[in-house]
């Protein structure tokens, strides 16, 4: 895949707590691909996950557009060029089996509230809705039981959510994203069975977040229990399954899991880890307790372009761009 | 020109120049027909003792041929690790660095890809990396969102046909496993060929790498190791792990370094020293017949002998079985 250009952008130092949004959305022109994508470290071959995070903070920081249309046209082109035919979006271009990425690319896709894209995100949708994880098939829950795996941690089989890759187990953040990604409704006047079946699999997708919540609160990957441990939480999972819960921000679970990321916070070493944990305490009203900044390297390794975005993104100011779009 | 002679590895900020790509595709020898193997196990107490000149003169006993070659070391990073119980020590890592660009090495690169935390950063400042190796811009690779390349599984000993591999592992000279001393509450022990887990990147299955479950993790685990042949092993023993492995078990201290050309040679004298039968680890019994040697008068072990450390590692009770009672 050629580039366009020989020579890594100069990354600036986006320095200190946040980078300026100039300095990072001058980044994201400098290193977007001839197709339009981004790859995870700039000048890398183009990734669906790593443009659904250029775009996002492209689009969604007021005012961030102003100059950037053409980036953002190009990016999209290749979002939408990257579908499948049955819908879904692969985690590498070249591959022919769609993923977790494809509730990311809806969930973006919907934020833009653009009817040209309603098309691409329904039937995206649609493949969401129809990737049942098999863990809790009747056949592998009667396994589980009988094996060693059963004992490894109590969790509730019934609830389902969604998991990396298309027939697996669930875990939490793809249900994250695909309960984000299934806040967008179509402009229909009636309720389709489309629309049921949706509010079905939400509603089982929030049932297995709480189910695998951490003890105390939190979330790891999806393990809230190892061999009798109680499983530790880990700051990303947390936010992304609480971004998702938002709507109840009164449950028990969702306060405790907060009190655990508000607790966590000046402990975090990660600036993913530190944009996502800004990001998810400031939507649930808690910016005032947040006193910790963090110094943000971009010539450092973890630092890439969806550290990037998620650094952009904490860094602005009104959060309308969780919601994935309008309600009907 | 700078240290790549202007021509970078395959990964990080390859910026665009021309990407190697060797491709491990080594073919696989029956074990009856491959020579014996050698494993060096080495006494050391402690991460504060000196390190460098113990493993330089343990990597010249094997004599690889390291001049002006790529090499990547391979940690076993699982998470976030202050106490330094869980993850390969960066003592050892750096160790090994400065010994592999002492014996020539064009550039030595360090990667991995966590299996359950996305935040890589986190790992690496928790365990303070950059203290032993220096600034990590052009040095440490997160695996995890390399730059890819599809490899077709030529062992099928899975259900998988094909896994996708970072370039910075299929365009390296010479790969080498580092993982730590542990048992595992799935697979029985992880160790070199486990430790290979980490080089199917977490932005093409997952985090974790759920697929390769589904897939079995034994025999995912001979798939993974007969695409990428790691070359070397460095098995960090100073402190393992035993029980409730790789992550919420008990710190244990064995005191050795084990060192081998075949790592499945080297998993087996591990399993050894930790008081386990390898024979009874599913996936090293399977790889003792299409990847390296098992057994112990098919291994040449120097150095310390395995009574001589010998430290039991106790495994939760689903693998009772694979415990030596002798």
């Amino acid at each position: 895949m050629e580039k366009d250009q020989a020579k890594p952008p100069a990354m600036d130092p986006i320095s200190a707590h946040f980078p300026s949004n100039n300095g990072s959305f001058r980044l994201f022109r400098d290193s977007q691909n001839s197709d339009g994508g981004w790859g995870f470290i700039a000048g890398d071959e183009s990734r669906v996950e790593s443009t659904c995070w250029v775009v996002k903070a492209l689009t969604a920081i007021a005012g961030a557009k102003r100059g950037d249309e053409d980036t953002v046209r190009r990016g999209l082109d290749f979002l939408t060029k990257a579908q499948l035919p049955d819908g879904s979006w692969p985690a590498v271009p070249e591959t022919k089996t769609g993923c977790w990425v494809t509730s990311l690319a809806c969930w973006v896709l919907a934020g833009l509230q653009d009817e040209k894209y309603a098309k691409a995100i329904d039937t995206g949708l649609r493949w969401v809705c129809d990737d049942w994880p098999q863990d809790s098939s009747w056949w592998r829950r009667t396994v589980r039981k009988l094996s060693s795996a059963g004992k490894a941690g109590k969790q509730n089989d019934a609830a389902r959510g969604w998991g990396w890759t298309p027939a697996t187990s669930s875990w939490v953040e793809p249900t994250a994203f695909a309960l984000l990604a299934l806040e967008w409704h179509p402009r229909a006047s009636s309720v389709t069975a489309f629309q049921r079946e949706a509010e079905r699999r939400r509603k089982l997708g929030e049932a297995l977040l709480y189910n695998r919540m951490c003890p105390g609160g939190g979330w790891n990957c999806g393990s809230p229990e190892d061999y009798g441990v109680p499983g530790e939480p880990m700051v990303i999972p947390t936010t992304w399954a609480l971004l998702s819960l938002r709507h109840n921000p009164e449950r028990r679970e969702n306060k405790e899991s907060l009190d655990w990321l508000e607790n966590n916070f000046s402990k975090i070493q990660g600036a993913a880890s530190y944009a996502s944990a800004r990001i998810c305490l400031e939507v649930y009203g808690r910016e005032r307790e947040i006193q910790t900044a963090m110094a943000y390297d971009p010539e450092e390794p973890a630092s890439n372009l969806l550290v990037a975005a998620w650094m952009s993104l904490a860094g602005s100011g009104p959060r309308e761009w969780v919601t994935a779009g309008r309600k009907s | 020109m700078d240290e790549f002679g202007g021509k970078w590895p395959a990964g990080m900020g390859n910026c665009g120049q021309e990407v190697v790509s060797t491709m491990r595709n080594r073919a696989l020898i029956p074990w009856f027909q491959r020579p014996a193997s050698k494993v060096l196990i080495r006494r050391a107490a402690n991460y504060e003792q000196e390190l460098e000149t113990l493993i330089y003169e343990s990597l010249v006993e094997f004599a690889l041929p390291v001049k002006d070659k790529v090499v990547l070391l391979k940690p076993n990073f699982v998470g976030p690790d202050p106490g330094g119980i869980r993850n390969t020590h960066p003592a050892v890592i750096g160790a090994t660095r400065a010994s592999f660009l002492r014996l020539g090495a064009s550039h030595v690169w360090i990667g991995d890809g966590p299996a359950l935390d996305r935040d890589t950063e986190a790992i690496l400042e928790s365990i303070r990396l950059r203290d032993f190796v220096g600034p990590l811009a052009r040095t440490f690779v997160d695996l995890n969102l390399d730059e890819v390349e599809r490899v077709p599984l030529a062992t099928k000993a899975s259900r998988l046909k094909e896994l996708y591999f970072p370039k910075t592992v299929l365009g390296a000279d010479l790969v080498v496993s580092m993982p730590k001393l542990k048992t595992h509450h799935w697979a029985g022990v992880t160790l070199s060929l486990k430790n290979m887990f980490g080089t199917v990147p977490g932005s093409c299955y997952g985090w974790p790498k759920n697929v390769l479950h589904w897939a079995g993790i034994d025999n995912a685990i001979l798939d993974i190791n007969a695409a990428v042949r790691p070359d070397f092993a460095i098995v960090d023993g100073i402190m393992g792990m035993e029980g409730n492995g790789p992550i919420q078990g008990t710190p244990k201290a064995c005191g050795a370094l084990i060192f081998g050309d075949d790592p499945v040679a080297v998993d087996a004298t591990c399993c050894r020293l930790m008081g386990l039968l390898p024979e009874k680890v599913k996936y090293l019994a399977a790889a003792g017949t299409m990847l390296g040697h098992i057994r112990v008068d098919r291994i040449q072990q120097v150095g310390e002998s395995v009574a001589a450390l010998r430290t039991r590692f106790s495994v939760i009770r689903e693998f009772d079985a694979i415990r030596d009672a002798a």
